[in-house]
């Protein structure tokens, strides 16, 4: 079955971005989008041991006559046939609860409309809360439309950068765009990383997939950042490391979202990876 | 020394991963210790409720009297409502519906902030005068605090619902200092399955919750009363009663549910709404305060016999209840119907027991404070549809079994009369309408734990529609399959189905092999279902058209083959695990 996009839309310009953002993935992964024009402020996910309330606002109810007009021409425009979803179960009479089971969750970087938050440095705890729960990756696009050239993996050797590793020959695969891993030596000599990807059986895959490794002995994370392509599909792990470490040091993924403009595939703690 | 210490340490890693080893095989035990910790802290919420409550009772007290009193549950409900509206952002609602819903659904699933919501908001409306009970917000807090432990410890879903059910048994059982009420309570409304696994810790954290109550404020009945000695006449009367108490809670069920509706109309925002009907029921308690606040000292009134009104006030005082409840809980007030379903059977016993003695002055009737006993089980009884509650609630928080025949006809008779007339009780009543009552190892629960991702059979060999029958034919012999779908060779898009009944006409005919395409003998209106549909529509259609497979398209393209053999198969794996636990 193929592979769907949840897209909460919203009838604003800055909407708009986020949801060409969507198609776009959409359309060079073979994905099919599947879009929710919300009704209320909130809504519930279910996940497996989680329950995520997402407070959105007001701008997500923006004029509701024309939302779904806008939606479906956008879709059509990115040769899609609109689908929309309709909440079939409800929590209480204004708290909707929407189906999990997708294959891609797109997100803007906080769902809310106020200017100081959409920017970078910020991610929502809603944003974050359904990151860490879900078992589909989480679409963070740019703050507007950015068509993305190529694939940038982020791997550290965490559990979870295995998983994103594996995302990326996935998306690699799909869009045919060209795949380079980037990884910031934490001391750690290279053959540390080649080791844990022999250890995974993906060395054949890196070999075949990865155009190029960037591999950072010297400098900051935030300065190599630099070297990251502006119209590159970033695609990292989250929570790889434990939270006394997360909030000590603060996550790799806090760093560099709060430095790059990229569009960011992150694949949580309870993504199930598949080649 | 150091051998011996690491001998030492190495025996305790030896117990201490067998200990481990073991709880994790039979998690029991496990259950059981979370139990007592999710009972204990329940127990405190709903402590902690009990007394805000009567702080803010005692505090609001003195204004009552005055000419403006009747605002104060205005704003009380009107704070309450901006407070979950608006500071917490919960959706409302009455709170044991959602658990249920959770439980039955969400493996027992709650948020967090559920824990607390419900205990700040009913205190606000229920503290300024409004017509509700701190029971619903108790057993949601309560049950909220033990699924947030539950996912704390990353526990499955059925120990999740055990200790969403220890919260609720250990919230009830603190609240009334009644620990079976608390037990029995949990397992026939929340849980509705009693199972070997979930009776255990769910008895345990009723017991630690009634204990925190004892530790805390003493062990004391709920509500004293004198010793009633039960004659026959008054058995054969408990039938009447049940009869009046069951019409009562139909009466109540129904004002309930056409109340919201009819606030909804008034175009008011939902604070202003909910300030309103509050002020009715600062109006309407100005006349009988007996209709104010969740009503326990009305009811302690009533059980001693100290309730001086006649029989026209007593009926008239249960007809306000019924409307000041309403008001306050269908306009946008928090709390819930428990404490005024006990205050309106006790009015309603009372009214009854009045009636008796207008009609049959001679006879030996007991006291009204006995009737007013039943008819809170009466309505318990009706209202919940759960006799058992009923009856051992009023046993518990009255202290004796000395009226416990007529307490069983009655509370069993309400609950089977309600039954008759409303089929689903008032919590269950919005579930079972939207489908979304999902009890263990019913129909619609089997069904709604698959999906058809699960189900699909996807070994089916896709043809294009410009294919010739005689090369079909050396596809079918590859094939262990009778259906193929048909697919268009551009898009991918599913064109049809063919069927190996529609090669057969031509298959014994040779000549037809190269002329016949399979778009000419393909079905291209064979039903079909959508990946996302709910499988009791799939079999409802499967039975309908009498189909035993159908194809499952997803965005117009074939995903797969539904079959009703592999349906029942998961069917019955499902129900062997819903129903072994």
């Amino acid at each position: 079955m193929e592979a769907r996009l949840f897209h909460i839309f919203r009838n604003t310009p800055l909407g708009r971005e986020t949801f060409l953002q969507s198609i776009y993935f959409c359309r060079k992964t073979g994905t099919s989008p599947v879009v929710y024009i919300p009704q209320h402020t909130k809504f519930l996910m279910y996940f497996e041991n989680d329950v995520v309330q997402v407070d959105l606002d007001s701008s997500y109810l923006n004029a509701p006559e024309t939302a779904k007009k806008h939606a479906a021409d956008l879709l059509k425009q990115g040769g899609f046939d609109p689908v929309f979803l309709e909440p079939k179960n409800f929590t209480a009479s204004t708290l909707p609860d929407i189906p999990t089971h997708f294959d891609f969750m797109c997100c803007p970087r906080s769902i809310s409309d106020l200017s100081g938050k959409i920017g970078l440095g910020y991610i929502g705890p809603r944003v974050r809360r359904i990151v860490s729960s879900a078992h589909f990756p989480v679409l963070m696009t740019s703050p507007v439309y950015k068509p993305w050239k190529s694939i940038t993996v982020f791997f550290g050797g965490s559990e979870n950068a295995v998983k994103a590793l594996r995302l990326g020959f996935r998306i690699h695969r799909s869009s045919g765009m060209p795949l380079y891993l980037f990884t910031q030596a934490e001391g750690k000599p290279g053959e540390k990383y080649e080791e844990i990807i022999r250890r995974e059986k993906l060395e054949v895959d890196k070999n075949r997939y990865a155009a190029d490794w960037h591999f950072f002995e010297t400098g900051s994370l935030e300065d190599n950042l630099y070297e990251v392509p502006h119209d590159s599909l970033v695609i990292l792990g989250s929570f790889g490391h434990g939270l006394i470490r997360d909030i000590m040091f603060g996550s790799t993924m806090e760093k560099i979202q709060s430095v790059i403009s990229n569009n960011m595939l992150i694949a949580g703690p309870k993504y199930a990876a598949g080649i | 020394m150091p051998g011996k210490t690491a001998g030492k340490t190495r025996a305790f890693s030896f117990l201490s991963s067998s200990f481990a080893n073991r709880m994790r095989a039979d998690d029991r035990l496990l259950l059981i210790l979370m139990g007592i910790i999710v009972g204990i802290c329940s127990g405190l919420a709903a402590l902690a409720l009990s007394k805000s409550l009567v702080a803010l009772l005692e505090f609001t007290h003195h204004y009552r009297h005055i000419w403006w009193g009747f605002v104060l549950p205005g704003i009380g409900a009107a704070l309450s409502s901006l407070f979950l509206n608006k500071v917490i952002n919960e959706g409302a609602g009455h709170g044991v519906p959602e658990v249920i819903y959770s439980v039955s659904r969400y493996g027992g699933l709650l948020r967090f902030r559920s824990s607390y919501s419900r205990l700040i908001s009913s205190c606000l409306t229920i503290g300024s005068g409004g017509s509700a009970g701190p029971e619903a917000p108790v057993v949601m807090s309560g049950a909220a605090i033990g699924s947030n432990i539950a996912k704390y410890f990353s526990f499955n879903d059925r120990q999740r619902i055990t200790l969403v059910g220890c919260g609720a048994a250990g919230a009830i059982s603190s609240i009334f200092n009644a620990p079976i009420a608390g037990m029995v309570f949990t397992i026939e409304v929340i849980l509705g399955e009693w199972t070997a696994l979930n009776i255990v810790p769910i008895a345990v954290a009723s017991v630690a919750g009634a204990q925190v109550f004892r530790l805390l404020e003493g062990n004391h009945i709920v509500f004293r009363h004198a010793h009633f000695n039960i004659g026959l006449p008054d058995v054969l009367a408990a039938f009447g009663l049940a009869i009046v108490a069951a019409l009562v809670s139909i009466l109540l069920t129904r004002t309930m549910r056409t109340m919201p509706k009819i606030a909804a109309k008034v175009p008011l925002p939902v604070w202003l709404r909910a300030f309103t009907g509050g002020c009715m029921v600062g109006l309407i308690g100005f006349h009988l305060p007996v209709v104010m606040g969740e009503g326990y000292h009305s009811i302690q009134e009533m059980i001693s016999g100290v309730f001086s009104q006649g029989l026209a006030i007593a009926s008239f005082a249960t007809l306000a209840k019924i409307l000041a409840t309403a008001f306050t809980l269908g306009w946008g007030g928090s709390g819930g119907i428990f404490a005024p379903s006990l205050v309106i059977g006790s009015l309603t016993g009372l009214t009854y027991h009045r009636l008796l003695i207008f009609v049959w002055p001679s006879a030996p009737w007991i006291s009204e404070g006995c009737f007013a006993l039943l008819g809170m089980a009466g309505l318990i009884g009706g209202m919940l549809q759960a006799p058992l509650t009923g009856i051992f609630l009023i046993v518990e928080i009255t202290g004796g079994y000395d009226v416990i025949l007529p307490l069983i006809i009655v509370s069993a008779m309400s609950a089977t009369l309600c039954h008759y007339i409303e089929p689903a009780s008032f919590y269950l009543k919005e579930l079972v309408d939207k489908g979304q009552l999902l009890r263990p190892g019913t129909d619609a629960r089997v069904l709604s734990d698959l999906n058809i991702h699960e189900l699909l059979e996807k070994d089916c060999i896709c043809v294009r529609p410009d294919t010739l029958l005689r090369d079909f034919i050396r596809v079918v012999s590859q094939s262990h399959r009778n259906f193929f779908p048909v697919e268009d060779p551009e898009n991918g898009n599913f064109l049809g189905m063919i069927h190996l009944d529609d090669i057969r006409p031509y298959l014994f005919n040779t000549a037809m092999y190269d002329t016949v395409f399979l778009e000419q003998i393909m079905d291209a209106r064979s039903e079909t279902v959508h990946a996302d549909a709910d499988l009791g529509e799939v079999l409802r259609k499967m039975d309908e058209k009498r189909l035993f497979s159908m194809p499952v398209i997803s965005n117009k393209k074939f995903a797969g083959m539904i079959s009703k053999s592999t349906l029942l198969d998961h069917y019955r794996k499902e129900l062997r695990v819903q129903t072994s636990r």
